[in-house]
C-alpha cells in the first residue's frame, strides 16, 4: 500500500516538464534509463513505488500518463534515451496528430471526445495500484491541449475519482514578452476556473518567475526552455521527497497538503527554492545552515511566482502556510533555533485570524545524485499575493474580451455555441472571487467574510443566476 | 693461684712484654734492643707502674652485665638472632667453663676488642696502640682486682662474720626469705610458664579478671607481686593470641574462616615462632639460681624478675599489638579483616609500623590473588565470602546490573571507592562477555594486559603498600576489558542498528511502515480490549511490514518485533492498550530490560495516539478537501439555508485548521526537540562512552529525555490529561465533521437529481408532456422540503460544531496556560511553535 500517484502530463508544456520531472526521479533512486534498477542502488530507505511500478521483468516502469493531442513531443521522447522508460500503452497521441492550435476550446471539446480512452488508461492504472493517492497533472495553463484537455480531465477526475487528491503543476504563461499565443488571456482564464474548482491543490509556476531567475540567480542571459524545465523539474521532484523517503512526518500526500491548504479555496501555492543551480552546472560548495537556507526561501528573489504587487500591497500580504522541506545533512537542533530567529527578525508575515507557523520537514537526500550543495531547501508556501497574478490574467482577460478579439475561434466548439459566451463571464466571476477571497484572508477577519454579502459566496457562481452549473453541462 | 713460681715469673714475663713492644717500635735494621739500656729500664719501670696502679676501668667487672649490655647493642643494631645465639653462648660458657676465671674481663677484653676493630678500621690504629690497653686489662689486673677482694663481679664487701655490713646484709636476706615462701627462680620459673599461657605453681590463670595472678596464699613482698603481674600480661595476652590461633586452625575446614584469616594466623605464629626463640633460651638462664645478696652464685647469668622485665620489654609490645589486631579481628573475615589490621598500620612508631607491614603483607596476599584473578580472569575465586565483590545467580537479562555487587564491609579502606569500582567493573565484562555474549576474545585482551603491566601481573605478584601497581593493573586490564565489551556489543550485536530500529518503529520513525499499520490495525482497536485478537494483529503487523519499507530491513530486527497488548482494565478499548515491542534478547536486554521497554510502550502509546489524531484529522479533511466542495453547487438553495451552509462549512473548517495547528505543531515538537534532539545527543555520548556502564546512562539518559519531553513524566501529568481529553475531542469533532459533509453530499446529491429533473421538466415541457409536467409539481414540493430538512439539519450541525469549539478553545487554551509554567524548558519549545504567529496572544489580550 504505497500510496501511488500517478502523473497525467498533458500537453506541450506537461510533457516537458513530465519528461524532466522522471528523468529526476530515476536518477534519485538510481534507476536507469530503461528502468533497471543500477547496480549501485542498493542503499534502500527510499520508497520507489509510489511513483514507479515493478513489472515483472524488474522493471520499473513510471505511473504516468503521456497525452497530447500532437505527437512532437511524445515523439521526441519516444526516440530519447528514455524510451524504454515508460509504458506504451499508457502514451496517448490523438490519431489526427493536429493538435489543438492554442485554443482551449478545442482542447476541452477533444478531451471529451477521447475520454473514453484516456480514462480506460487511468481505470487502468488505478485499478494496478494498491492504495491510490491521487493524481498530479503536470500542464501549461496557456495553449490549447493543457489548458483545455487539462481542464476537461480536471472536470472528470473529480467527477469520477472524487475521493482522491487532484494535484497539479501549473505553468503560467510569461506575461513580461508577448506570447505567439494571443489568446493566452482567455485560456488561461477558463483554466483557472477548472483548478479553483476542480484542483485540490494548484502548484503554480511562473514563466515569468522563472525566466527572472534563470537570468538573475543563475545568470543565464538567455534561459532555453530545458533550462527552466530543469527548475520545474527540481521543484517537482523536491516536492515529493517526503513521499519517497519516509520519515517521521509527511508520509503521504494528503498529510503534506492538509497543512498548507486550510481553507478550500485557497489552494494554490507558490514554491521557493534554494540553492538553485541549473542541470549539472558546477558551483561553489557553500556551507549553509538550516537558518540560511529558510531565510532563502522568504526571500522573493528565490520564489517561483511574479509578485505583481505594488508596494502597499505587496506590505498587506501574509503567509497562510508555509512547508519548508530540507533536504541533505541537517542537525535537527538547528531547526527551532531557526525558527526562533525568523520570529525575531519578523520575517515572515503571517495571518491573523488563526494559528499558523512554518512547518519545516527534514528530508533524506538521494545517496545517488552529487549536489554542490550539503544542504537545500524547498519552500510551499500559500501566500496571499498570489492574488495579484490572478489579478493580472483578469485584467489581460477584459483587454482581449473588451476589444470581442479572436472569440470566433471559441464559437466553433459546443461550449460556446450560439454566442453563448457566459462561461467566459462565469470564469471571470469565479477568479474575481477567488481574490476577493485572497483579500479578505489579510484581514483578521477572515472568518466573517462572505457572511454579511450574500452575493459574494463561497461558490462564487451565485450571482449567476440561470446559469448552469457546470456538472449540468457535461 | 699464690704459686711462688708464678710469682717469680711475673716480672720477667713483664720484662718480656716491654722488650717485645719496645722492639716492635724500633725502625727495622737497628741493632737488637738493650735490655739494660736507660730507655729500656725506663720503660720497664713505666710497665711496672702502670701495672701496679690501682686504676681499673670505670665499669663494675659484672660479667652478666657486660653480657647484658653486649646482648642489647646486637639488638640494637637488629641482630636479635645473634643476641640470642650470644646469650646462648653466654650461659654455656658461664656455666660450663669452671676452669676459666676471670670470666668478666674475659669479656670485657672481647667486647673491648670488637669495639677497637671497628674505631681501628675506621682511625688506622696499629697494633701497637692497641696493646698498652691489652696490658691494661690483662691478668695483672685481675690479680690485682682478686686481691682485693673482688670476686666474679659480686662485690663481697666483706668475707668476716665480724663485719657490720655484713650482718646487716644477712639480716635482710633473712628477712627476705622469712617474707617470700618462694625463691625467685621459681617466681621466674612461674613467670615463664605464665608467659606460655600455661598455669605454674604460684602463678595461675584467672578467668575472672582475665589475668595472671600470684596466688594469694603465697606470700611474697609487695613489689614482687606487682612485678609478677605485670610480666603475666605477656602471658594473658599470649594466652590470647594463640586461643585465637587455634581457634581459627581448629574450625577450619569445617567453618570458614577464609584464606585471609589463615594468612593472618600463619603469619601470628611466626611472629609467635620468634618469641618461643626467646622464651626457651629465657627459661635456661632461669634454671640458674638468684645469687641473694650473701650468696656466691653458682651461676652467674642466672635470670631475676627484673632482668625478665628488661628482656620481654619489646616481644610485650609486639605481643600486645597482637593481642589487639586478635581482638579486633576476632569477628571479622577476608577483606573486612584486612582494612581492620591496616587501620593499625598507620602508626608513627617504626617499629610498630614495620611490624605492621610485615603482618599486612601476608594478610593481603590472598586478597590480592583474588583481585589479580577477577579482574584478568573474571574468576570470582572466593570460597569463604572474603572478597569485596561478592555474585549472585542471577538471569543473563539482569547479570550486569545484579549480578555482582560490592561488599563494603569487606572492602579494605586501602582500596579506594572508585578503584573498587573499577576493579568490579573490570571482572563484571568478563563475565558479561562470557555469560551473556558467548565471546572468548577476552582472553586474548587480558592475556595483552598481563603482557603489558609485566611481573607484577603474575600470581603473587604484588600485594599490600603497592596500591600503585594495583591500580594501574586495574586500569589497563579495564581499559581493554571495556573496550573489547562495547565492541562486541557494537559491532557483533549491532546496538546502534537495535537502537535505530525501536526509534523507527516504537518510536514510529518509519512514517510509511507507520502509517499502513494505522490504517489496516486502526479499525481493529475500536473495540473493547478483551475481545481483541492479538493473533490477528499480530498478522496485520505482518501486513504492514511487507508492504512498507520495513520489509527491506534486517530480518533479524523484523524478527523481534511484535504486538504487545499492555494490560488493561474492563473498559479500556483496543487504543488504550495496542502496543509494539522489541524483543532486545541477550545480551542488549541488560540496555532494554524489561522497565526500559514498559517505558518505551508507553511512549509508544502515546504517540501512536497522537498518531492516531492526526490520521483522523487528515481524514477529515479528505472528506473536505478543496474540490469536494468548491465544486458543487448549491445555487438552487434559498439563500438562509446558503448562508447556513457557508457558515456551518466555514465554521468547521476554521475549527480544523485551529485543531490540526495544534496536532502538527505537538507533531513537529515531538520529533525535532523531543526524538531527534534526544536521539542526536544520544549518539554523541554513545561515541564518548567507554565502558558498558556509560552506555547504560546514556541510555537512560535518552529514554528519561523522551519520557519528560514527551509529558510522560511525573511532573506533567496533568498536561498529558489533558492532552488526552483533547485527543477525545478531536475524536469526536472529526466524526462530526464527517456528519457535516455526509449530509451536505446527500444534500448536492438531491439537487443535482432536482436540477437533472427540471432539466427534464423543461425538455419534456418542450415536448409537452403532460406526465412530466405532473413529476415538476412533486418536485417542487420535494425540494421545499429539501430545504426545510437542509435547514433544520444544518442549524444543527453548526451548533454542535459551535459547542465542540468552544470546549476545544477552553481546553487548549488551559493547555496551552500551563505550558509557560513548566519545569522543563523544552515545553516552552511547544509553546513557542503553538503560538509561532502570536495568535493566542492577540485573543488573549
Amino acid at each position: 500500500m504505497p500510496r501511488e500517484i500517478i502523473t497525467l502530463q498533458v500537453g506541450q508544456c506537461g510533457n516537458q516538464i513530465g519528461m524532466e520531472f522522471w528523468k529526476q526521479l530515476c536518477s534519485e533512486h538510481g534507476i536507469s534509463k530503461d528502468g533497471i534498477l543500477e547496480d549501485f542502488a542498493t542503499q534502500g530507505g527510499d520508497r520507489k513505488d509510489v511513483f514507479f511500478y515493478q513489472a515483472d521483468d524488474q522493471h520499473y516502469i513510471p505511473r504516468a500518463l503521456l497525452i497530447d493531442l500532437e505527437p512532437r513531443v511524445i515523439n521526441g521522447i519516444q526516440n530519447s534515451d528514455y524510451r524504454n522508460l515508460y509504458n506504451h500503452e499508457n502514451i496517448f497521441v490523438s490519431d489526427h496528430g493536429g493538435g489543438a492550435g492554442n485554443n482551449w476550446a478545442s482542447g476541452y471539446h477533444q478531451g471529451k471526445n477521447v475520454e473514453e480512452d484516456i480514462m480506460d488508461m487511468i481505470d487502468r492504472e488505478a485499478d494496478g495500484s494498491d492504495s491510490l493517492e491521487g493524481f498530479v497533472l503536470c500542464h501549461s495553463i496557456a495553449g490549447g491541449t493543457g489548458s483545455g484537455m487539462g481542464s476537461y480531465l480536471l472536470e472528470t477526475l473529480n467527477d469520477r475519482y472524487s475521493k482522491k487528491l487532484v494535484q497539479t503543476y501549473s505553468v503560467f504563461p510569461n506575461q513580461m514578452e508577448t506570447s505567439d499565443v494571443v489568446v493566452q488571456p482567455y485560456n488561461s482564464l477558463l483554466t483557472l476556473k477548472r483548478l479553483t474548482l476542480n484542483a485540490d491543490c494548484v502548484v503554480v509556476l511562473d514563466n515569468t518567475a522563472l525566466n527572472r531567475i534563470a537570468v538573475e540567480r543563475l545568470h543565464l542571459s538567455n534561459p532555453t526552455f530545458a533550462q527552466t524545465n530543469s527548475l520545474v523539474s527540481t521543484v517537482m521532484s523536491a516536492s515529493t521527497t517526503t513521499l519517497r523517503y519516509p520519515g517521521y512526518m509527511n508520509n503521504d500526500l494528503v498529510g503534506l497538503l492538509a497543512s498548507l491548504i486550510p481553507t478550500p479555496r485557497c489552494h494554490f501555492l507558490m514554491t521557493g527554492y534554494t540553492p538553485l543551480t541549473v542541470e549539472r552546472q558546477a558551483n561553489v560548495i557553500r556551507k549553509t545552515t538550516v537558518l540560511d537556507v529558510m531565510r532563502r526561501l522568504l526571500q522573493a528573489k528565490n520564489i517561483m511566482v511574479s509578485s505583481y504587487a505594488r508596494t502597499k500591497d505587496a506590505s498587506q500580504a501574509k503567509y497562510i502556510s508555509i512547508l519548508n522541506i530540507i533536504q541533505g545533512e541537517v542537525d535537527p537542533t538547528q531547526v527551532h533555533e531557526s525558527l526562533q530567529r525568523i520570529r525575531e527578525r519578523k520575517l515572515v508575515n503571517f495571518i491573523e485570524w488563526g494559528p499558523a507557523s512554518i512547518q519545516v520537514a527534514l528530508s533524506r537526500k538521494s545517496p545517488y545524485v552529487q549536489t554542490a550543495h550539503r544542504v537545500s531547501g524547498l519552500m510551499l508556501a500559500s501566500h496571499t499575493s498570489i492574488r495579484h497574478l490572478f489579478s493580472k490574467c483578469l485584467s489581460q482577460y477584459e483587454k482581449l474580451r473588451r476589444k470581442q478579439a479572436f472569440l470566433d475561434n471559441y464559437r466553433k466548439f459546443p461550449m460556446f455555441a450560439d454566442n453563448d459566451l457566459s462561461e467566459f463571464d462565469e470564469s471571470r466571476d469565479i477568479i474575481e472571487s477567488l481574490v476577493d477571497e485572497y483579500k479578505a484572508c489579510e484581514s483578521p477577519d477572515y472568518i466573517k467574510w462572505g457572511m454579511e454579502d450574500p452575493n459574494n459566496m463561497l461558490t462564487g457562481e451565485g450571482n449567476a443566476a440561470g446559469s448552469l452549473d457546470p456538472k449540468s453541462v457535461v | 693461684m699464690d704459686d711462688e713460681e708464678e710469682q717469680k715469673k711475673l716480672p720477667d714475663l713483664v720484662k718480656a712484654l716491654v722488650h717485645n713492644l719496645l722492639s716492635q717500635k724500633l725502625p727495622p735494621n737497628s741493632p737488637p734492643l738493650n735490655p739494660n739500656s736507660p730507655e729500656f729500664q725506663n720503660s720497664l719501670r713505666y710497665a711496672h707502674r702502670i701495672l701496679s696502679s690501682h686504676l681499673t676501668p670505670s665499669i663494675t667487672p659484672d660479667a652478666a652485665s657486660i653480657a647484658e649490655s653486649i646482648k642489647r647493642r646486637l639488638a640494637t643494631q637488629g641482630k636479635s638472632s645473634e643476641a640470642l645465639s650470644f646469650a646462648d653462648l653466654y650461659t654455656k660458657f658461664a656455666s660450663k667453663a669452671t676452669d676459666v676465671d676471670n670470666k668478666w674481663a674475659l669479656l670485657h677484653l672481647f667486647n673491648i676488642i670488637s669495639q677497637d676493630r671497628k674505631t681501628a678500621a675506621k682511625s688506622q690504629l696499629d697494633a701497637s696502640n692497641l696493646l698498652p690497653n691489652l696490658t691494661l686489662s690483662d691478668n695483672n689486673v685481675t690479680r690485682r682486682i682478686d686481691n682485693r677482694g673482688w670476686n666474679d663481679g659480686v662485690l663481697l664487701l666483706a668475707k668476716d662474720p665480724e663485719n657490720r655490713r655484713d650482718i646487716a646484709f644477712r639480716e635482710f636476706v633473712k628477712l627476705v626469705k622469712e617474707e617470700n615462701d618462694v625463691t625467685e627462680e621459681a617466681m621466674v620459673t612461674d613467670v615463664l610458664y605464665a608467659c606460655q599461657g600455661v598455669d605454674g605453681k604460684y602463678v595461675k590463670f584467672d578467668s575472672e579478671d582475665d589475668c595472671y595472678v600470684l596466688l594469694d596464699s603465697v606470700r611474697v613482698s609487695r613489689s614482687t607481686r606487682s612485678m609478677v603481674h605485670k610480666l603475666c600480661e605477656l602471658g594473658v595476652l599470649f594466652k590470647k593470641v594463640i586461643g585465637y590461633i587455634k581457634q581459627s586452625m581448629d574450625r577450619f575446614p569445617a567453618e570458614d574462616v577464609g584464606t585471609v584469616g589463615q594468612a593472618f594466623c600463619s603469619a601470628l605464629q611466626d611472629e609467635l615462632c620468634e618469641y618461643y626463640k626467646l622464651l626457651a633460651v629465657l627459661e635456661a638462664q632461669s634454671s640458674n639460681p638468684v645469687p641473694l645478696l650473701c650468696e656466691s652464685a653458682s651461676s652467674r647469668n642466672y635470670l631475676s624478675l627484673r632482668r625478665l622485665a628488661v628482656w620481654v620489654a619489646e616481644p610485650i609490645v609486639k605481643m600486645r599489638l597482637m593481642a589487639d589486631l586478635v581482638e579486633k579481628c576476632r569477628v571479622l573475615r577476608g577483606g573486612a579483616m584486612a582494612g581492620a589490621i591496616h587501620l593499625h598500620a598507620r602508626h608513627g612508631d617504626p617499629l610498630v609500623h614495620e611490624f605492621m607491614k610485615r603482618l599486612l603483607q601476608r594478610v593481603c596476599s590472598p586478597l590480592f590473588e583474588m583481585v589479580r584473578r577477577w579482574v584478568l580472569e573474571g574468576e570470582l575465586e572466593d570460597i569463604f565470602a572474603e572478597f569485596f565483590i561478592v555474585g549472585q545467580p542471577v538471569k543473563a537479562e539482569s547479570l550486569w546490573r545484579e549480578g555482582y555487587r560490592l561488599h563494603d564491609a569487606m572492602l579494605p579502606s586501602f582500596i579506594s571507592a572508585s578503584l573498587a569500582q573499577r576493579i568490579l567493573r573490570t571482572g563484571k565484562s568478563i563475565n558479561f562477555l562470557r555469560v551473556c555474549c558467548e565471546d572468548r576474545g577476552w582472553a586474548r585482551a587480558a592475556t595483552e594486559v598481563a603482557t603489558d603491566t609485566g611481573a607484577t601481573a603474575r600470581r603473587g605478584g604484588f600485594g599490600y603498600g603497592e596500591t600503585d601497581t594495583l591500580e594501574s593493573l586495574v586500569d589497563e586490564a579495564s581499559k581493554r576489558i571495556d573496550k573489547h565489551l562495547l565492541d562486541v556489543i557494537y559491532d557483533r550485536y549491532k546496538f546502534k542498528e537495535h537502537c535505530l530500529a525501536i526509534k523507527r518503529y516504537l518510536l514510529l520513525g518509519q512514517g510509511d511502515f507507520v502509517q499502513y499499520l494505522m490504517d489496516i490495525v486502526g479499525p481493529e482497536l475500536s473495540v473493547p480490549a478483551n475481545t481483541i485478537s492479538s493473533f490477528k494483529l499480530a498478522g496485520l503487523l505482518e501486513t504492514a511490514i511487507r508492504a512498507s519499507n520495513a520489509q527491506y530491513d534486517d530480518p533479524d530486527i523484523l524478527d523481534r518485533l511484535r504486538v504487545k497488548m499492555m494490560p488493561h482494565e474492563s473498559g479500556d478499548r483496543g487504543w488504550d492498550v495496542f502496543s509494539l515491542e522489541y524483543d532486545a534478547r541477550v545480551p542488549l536486554d541488560t540496555v532494554f530490560t524489561e522497565s526500559v521497554m514498559a517505558r518505551y510502550l508507553r511512549i509508544f502509546n502515546f504517540l501512536w495516539k497522537l498518531k492516531r489524531v492526526e490520521h483522523a484529522l487528515i481524514g477529515a479533511w479528505k472528506t473536505m478537501k478543496p474540490n469536494c466542495i468548491t465544486s458543487n453547487s448549491f445555487i438552487r438553495l434559498q439563500s438562509t439555508v446558503k448562508m447556513q451552509l457557508v457558515s456551518a462549512l466555514r465554521r468547521c473548517q476554521v475549527l480544523w485548521v485551529e485543531i490540526n495547528h495544534f496536532i502538527s505543531n505537538l507533531q513537529y515538537y515531538i520529533m525535532f526537540e523531543v526524538l531527534e534532539i534526544s536521539w542526536s545527543n544520544f549518539l554523541s555520548e554513545m561515541e564518548v562512552a567507554k565502558d558498558l556502564d556509560d552506555l547504560l546512562a546514556a541510555h537512560e539518559k535518552y529514554m528519561n529525555s523522551i519520557v519528560e519531553k514527551s509529558l510522560l513524566g511525573e511532573l506533567s501529568q496533568s498536561l498529558y490529561k489533558s492532552l488526552i481529553v483533547i485527543f477525545d475531542l478531536i475524536l469526536r469533532f472529526r466524526s462530526h465533521a464527517d456528519l457535516l459533509y455526509e449530509g451536505i453530499h446527500e444534500l448536492q446529491a438531491r439537487i443535482t437529481e432536482s436540477s437533472l429533473s427540471s432539466r427534464d421538466q423543461k425538455k419534456t415541457r418542450k415536448q409537452l408532456n403532460d406526465k412530466s409536467a405532473e413529476q415538476g409539481s412533486w418536485i417542487a414540493d420535494g425540494r421545499k422540503a429539501l430545504t426545510q430538512r437542509a435547514g433544520e439539519f444544518l442549524r444543527k450541525m453548526e451548533q454542535d460544531l459551535d459547542a465542540i469549539s468552544k470546549e476545544y478553545s477552553s481546553l487548549q487554551e488551559e493547555f496551552i496556560s500551563q505550558l509557560p509554567v513548566q519545569q522543563h524548558v523544552d515545553l516552552k519549545f511547544l509553546f513557542f511553535r503553538l503560538d509561532f504567529n502570536e495568535f493566542y496572544r492577540r485573543v488573549v489580550s
